[in-house]
C-alpha cells in the first residue's frame, strides 16, 4: 500500500448553493467557521472557490484535519486532493498512486474539465488514466459501482486529482440562523438537543440549573464538559449557572407534591425566558421528549411552555430514546452523560406526578409564594462560565 | 569522581519536568482519588485525564488502561490474572529469556496449578521464531507470552507477526512484555491482547506503570480491594504517581525519534570504538540501539567491581535477577558464557567522552586483569 500525501483539501459547499440571495452571508459563514475550527494548523492557506474552499496543507496532516473538518457543519463534502502539473504522463503516475492505496478491486476515472482548451476531451483523459491503471495493477473497471473513484479536474493552470469525498456531518454553518438557548440537565438528551441546535446553524447558550448541595459539584462538572464536549462545533460556548436550591425549595415547601415538578419546569422555563430576553435570543431549545416523563405529556409541556414568551423548539420532541442514545454516542458524550450524579430533577422527585396538570392549579400553587422575587435572585446570581475544547487547564500536569 | 551510567535498561534517570510536576502535586494534593468531596475529585479527575492522555498516546481505549506499581506487577497481573480465570485451558507458550516476572509467574502456574508450558529458545539472532510459535499453538493453548525487546541480550521479537498467528488461533491470548520497547520501537496494540511496561525505564517514576488490558479480556485481579482500575486491581490508588505517568509518557513519545538518533549515534561510535579491543566480542550484533552485550576476558563480576571503582555502572546480568545466582537464560541461549559478559545500556543523555573513558578504563582493566 502506498501511502499518499495529499497537498490539499477540496471543501465543497454543495447545497448551500441552492440559497439564492443568501448564498454570499452563507459561503462567508462557513469558510469563517472552517478556519476557526482548523485554526491551529497554521500552516494551512485558504482559497475560495465558486461553490467551495482550497486548502493548501503545507504539510500539516491530512488525516488530523479530516477529523476536525468533520465538526464543522454547512458543507457537503471534502476530498484528499493532489495539485499536479499539466501533463497527462505525471497525472496517471498520481492516479496510478491513488488505485494501490486500499485493496481496492474495482475503479473509474472521472474527468472534468474546467479548461475547454485543453487538447484531449474528459473521455479521451479518462480512457488514458484507466488504461495506465488496468495496465499496472490488478484493478479493474466498474462504471457502475466502483470501490474507488477518481476525480480528475482539468484547471487553468494545473490538474487536480481526488479520490474519497468524505461527507460532512450536514447542517447549516452556525450562527447563520441566529442564537439559541439550549437547557442543560446533563442527561442523554439535553447534549443531543443542543448538538441538533447547533446543526441548524444556530449558535448556542447553554443554561443549567445548580441545586448545591442537592446536586454535587461533579453534576456541574459534567455539565460543563459536555459543553466543552460540544464547544467543537462552535469553538466555545457560555454556559448560564442559575442557583436553583433556594426557588426549588420554595417550591416544595408550598406546592402539592403532584405539582411540584410541574411548578418547577415553570420556573425554569421562565428564567430562560428572562435570561434570553436578557442576552437577545429568540430561541430556547431542550432535550424533552413526548411522554418520556409526566412533565413531557403533551398537556405538561403545554403548561410549562405557556409561561415562555420566548419561542420554545424541542428538536427531539419525536424521537425514542433509543434513538438518542444512538445519537448520544455517535456524538461522543453518551458515557460522560450517563455518570451517575443527582440532577436537579432527580432529586425531589414526586411519587405520584400529576401527568394532565391544568393551568389554573399551577396558578395557584404559584400565587402562594413569592416566586417572582426568587426568580430576579436566580437570574441575579447567574454564573457565566465560557468553556472551549482548546480549554487548557492542567497546569502543566500534563 | 565523574560518574557514568550505562545502566539505563535497568532503570533512567527521573525526566526533571516529571519529577518537578511529582514535587508539586504531593506538595498539594493527599486525598483519596474515590472520596466525594472536591479534594478527591479533583484528584480523581486528573487521575482519568492521565489514564485517557496514556490511552491517547497508544491508541487504544482509556478502559483499556490499568494502572499498576510497575511492570512486574503488570506481567503478573496479565498473566496469572488470564490463566487463573480461564482454567479450562492450561497451555502456555513463552520464551525461555522472559523477564523474571514473567517467567517465575509462568512457573507459579507450572508448579501450583499444572499448567503445561512451552519455553521457546531464540534462533541464533536471540530472536524468537515466529514458525516456533505457530508450530506449537494448540487447542487448549491459552496464552502466548513473548516479550517485545529482551533486556539482557537487546534482541527484538517481532511480536507484529506473532500476534497476527495467535490472532488466527480463536480462544488464545496474546501478551506481550514491552518494558523495553516503550519509546524505542513503534508499537501497534492492535491484536495485541494485554501488554505492561514500566515508568521508571522511560525516565519515570519507580512504583508505576501500566497494563494494556483489552476490553473483552477478563483478568482474575490479583490484588482484590475496591473499585479502583476497573476492579482488576484493588488498592487505593497511587494516584499522583498515576498522573506524572502521563507527561513522562508524553514526553518519551514526543522526543522518541530525536533521543534514538543519539542513541543510535552512540551505539556506532561504541561499537567502532570497541574494535580496538581484540579481546571484545559483541555477544549479539542485531541488538535494539540502546543495548549492547558484550564478552571480555575477565570475570564480569571482577570487571564490574573494577569499572565500579572508576565511576562506570554497568551490570553483568539482568538486574532484577542480580543477588541470585539465577542462570542468564538469554545469554545461555545464544551460547554465550555468563560469567564473562557485561551489559551496556545508553540514553540519550550519555555522550560519546563517556564512551571514550568506558573505553580506556576497559583497555586499562583488561591490561591487569585480563
Amino acid at each position: 500500500m502506498a501511502d499518499i500525501l495529499y497537498d490539499h483539501i477540496v471543501v465543497r459547499y454543495g447545497e448551500l448553493s441552492t440559497k439564492g440571495k443568501n448564498k454570499k452571508d452563507f459561503t462567508k459563514a462557513l469558510t469563517h467557521n472552517i478556519k476557526i475550527r482548523l485554526k491551529h494548523y497554521e500552516k494551512l492557506e485558504y482559497k475560495t472557490l465558486h461553490d467551495g474552499l482550497f486548502i493548501k496543507l503545507n504539510g500539516e496532516d491530512f488525516n488530523l484535519i479530516k477529523e476536525d473538518l468533520k465538526q464543522v457543519f454547512g458543507y457537503a463534502y471534502f476530498s484528499g486532493a493532489l495539485i499536479v502539473e499539466k501533463d497527462l504522463e505525471v497525472v496517471k503516475e498520481e492516479a496510478l498512486k491513488l488505485a494501490l492505496k486500499n485493496d481496492y478491486k474495482t475503479f473509474k476515472i472521472n474527468t472534468r474539465r474546467t479548461d475547454k482548451t485543453y487538447p484531449l476531451r474528459s473521455d479521451d483523459i479518462n480512457r488514458q488514466i484507466a488504461g495506465h491503471i488496468l495496465r499496472n495493477s490488478e484493478l479493474k473497471v466498474d462504471v457502475h459501482k466502483p470501490d474507488l473513484m477518481i476525480y480528475v479536474v482539468v484547471e487553468k493552470d494545473d490538474i487536480i486529482l481526488m479520490d474519497e469525498k468524505v461527507k460532512g456531518p450536514g447542517g447549516y454553518p452556525v450562527g447563520i440562523n441566529g442564537r439559541a438557548m439550549v437547557m442543560m440537565s446533563g442527561g442523554i438528551d439535553s447534549p443531543v438537543a443542543a448538538y441538533l441546535t447547533m446543526k441548524r446553524g444556530l449558535r448556542i447558550e447553554c443554561i443549567h440549573f445548580a441545586s448545591q448541595p442537592y446536586t454535587s459539584k461533579q453534576a456541574l462538572d459534567k455539565v460543563l464538559n459536555l459543553a466543552k464536549m460540544l464547544s467543537v462545533y462552535q469553538e466555545n460556548i457560555l454556559v448560564h449557572v442559575i442557583p436553583f436550591t433556594d426557588l426549588q425549595l420554595a417550591i416544595y415547601k408550598n406546592c402539592k407534591e403532584s405539582h411540584a415538578i410541574t411548578i418547577m419546569r415553570r420556573m425554569m422555563y421562565r428564567i430562560a425566558d428572562r435570561l434570553c430576553q436578557k442576552r437577545k435570543i429568540g430561541l430556547i431549545t431542550n432535550g424533552e421528549s413526548v411522554g418520556q416523563v409526566a412533565s413531557q405529556t403533551p398537556e405538561s409541556i403545554a403548561v410549562i411552555g405557556k409561561v415562555s414568551d420566548t419561542l420554545i423548539m424541542r428538536p427531539l420532541c419525536m424521537m425514542d430514546k433509543i434513538e438518542n442514545i444512538e445519537m448520544a454516542k455517535k456524538i461522543g458524550t453518551y458515557e460522560t452523560s450517563i455518570l451517575p450524579f443527582e440532577d436537579c430533577c432527580t432529586i425531589f422527585e414526586p411519587k405520584n406526578p400529576v401527568t394532565k396538570p391544568k393551568e389554573k392549579d399551577c396558578l395557584y400553587f404559584e400565587s402562594l409564594f413569592d416566586y417572582e422575587s426568587l426568580i430576579e435572585e436566580c437570574l441575579n446570581n447567574d454564573e457565566i462560565i465560557k468553556v472551549s475544547y482548546q480549554d487548557k487547564n492542567d497546569d502543566g500536569i500534563f | 569522581m565523574k560518574k557514568i551510567y550505562f545502566d539505563n535498561v535497568a532503570t533512567t534517570k527521573t525526566n526533571k519536568e516529571v519529577l518537578k510536576t511529582y514535587k508539586e502535586l504531593l506538595d498539594n494534593y493527599y486525598c483519596n482519588s474515590d472520596a466525594l468531596y472536591d479534594g478527591g475529585v479533583e484528584i480523581y479527575n486528573m487521575l482519568e485525564k492521565s489514564r485517557e492522555n496514556i490511552a491517547r498516546l497508544l491508541k487504544v481505549e482509556k478502559e483499556e488502561i490499568i494502572f499498576t506499581s510497575g511492570a512486574s506487577e503488570a506481567n503478573s497481573t496479565a498473566i496469572k490474572g488470564l490463566c487463573l480465570k480461564n482454567q479450562n485451558k492450561k497451555h502456555i507458550i513463552s520464551s525461555i529469556y522472559e523477564h523474571s516476572s514473567v517467567h517465575n509467574a509462568l512457573k507459579q502456574l507450572e508448579d501450583e496449578f499444572g499448567y503445561d508450558i512451552t519455553y521457546l529458545k531464540p534462533n541464533e539472532f536471540g530472536v524468537i521464531e515466529v514458525k516456533d510459535v505457530e508450530n506449537n499453538l494448540r487447542q487448549d493453548t491459552i496464552l502466548v507470552s513473548i516479550m517485545l525487546v529482551n533486556n539482557e541480550i537487546g534482541a527484538i521479537n517481532n511480536i507484529d507477526e506473532i500476534k497476527k498467528i495467535v490472532k488466527k488461533h480463536p480462544g488464545t491470548y496474546f501478551h506481550s512484555d514491552i518494558t523495553q520497547g516503550v519509546g524505542k520501537i513503534d508499537i501497534d496494540f492492535k491484536d495485541i491482547d494485554l501488554a505492561s511496561f514500566s515508568a521508571h525505564k522511560i525516565h519515570g517514576l519507580k512504583g508505576s506503570g501500566v497494563l494494556v488490558k483489552k476490553k473483552h479480556v477478563e483478568l482474575l485481579p490479583l490484588i482484590n480491594g475496591g473499585q479502583q482500575e476497573f476492579g482488576v486491581r484493588g488498592g487505593t490508588s497511587n494516584a499522583l504517581v498515576d498522573i506524572v505517568l502521563a507527561k513522562t509518557l508524553r514526553i518519551t513519545l514526543e522526543n522518541k525519534d530525536n533521543d534514538n538518533k543519539i542513541i543510535k549515534e552512540l551505539n556506532k561510535y561504541f561499537k567502532e570504538r570497541i574494535k580496538e579491543i581484540p579481546e571484545i566480542k559483541i555477544n549479539l550484533e542485531n541488538s535494539i540501539d540502546n543495548l549492547i552485550n558484550i564478552s571480555t576476558p575477565i570475570k564480569s563480576e571482577v570487571l564490574l567491581n573494577a569499572l565500579n571503582n572508576q565511576g562506570i555502572m554497568v551490570s553483568s546480568k539482568s538486574t532484577c535477577g542480580s543477588k541470585k545466582n539465577e542462570l542468564n537464560r538469554a545469554l545461555k541461549a545464544i551460547g554465550v558464557d555468563e560469567d564473562y559478559a557485561i551489559r551496556v545500556s545508553f540514553d540519550h543523555e550519555n555522550t560519546k567522552e563517556e564512551i571514550d573513558y568506558f573505553i580506556t578504563c576497559l583497555k586499562e582493566n583488561i591490561k591487569r586483569y585480563g
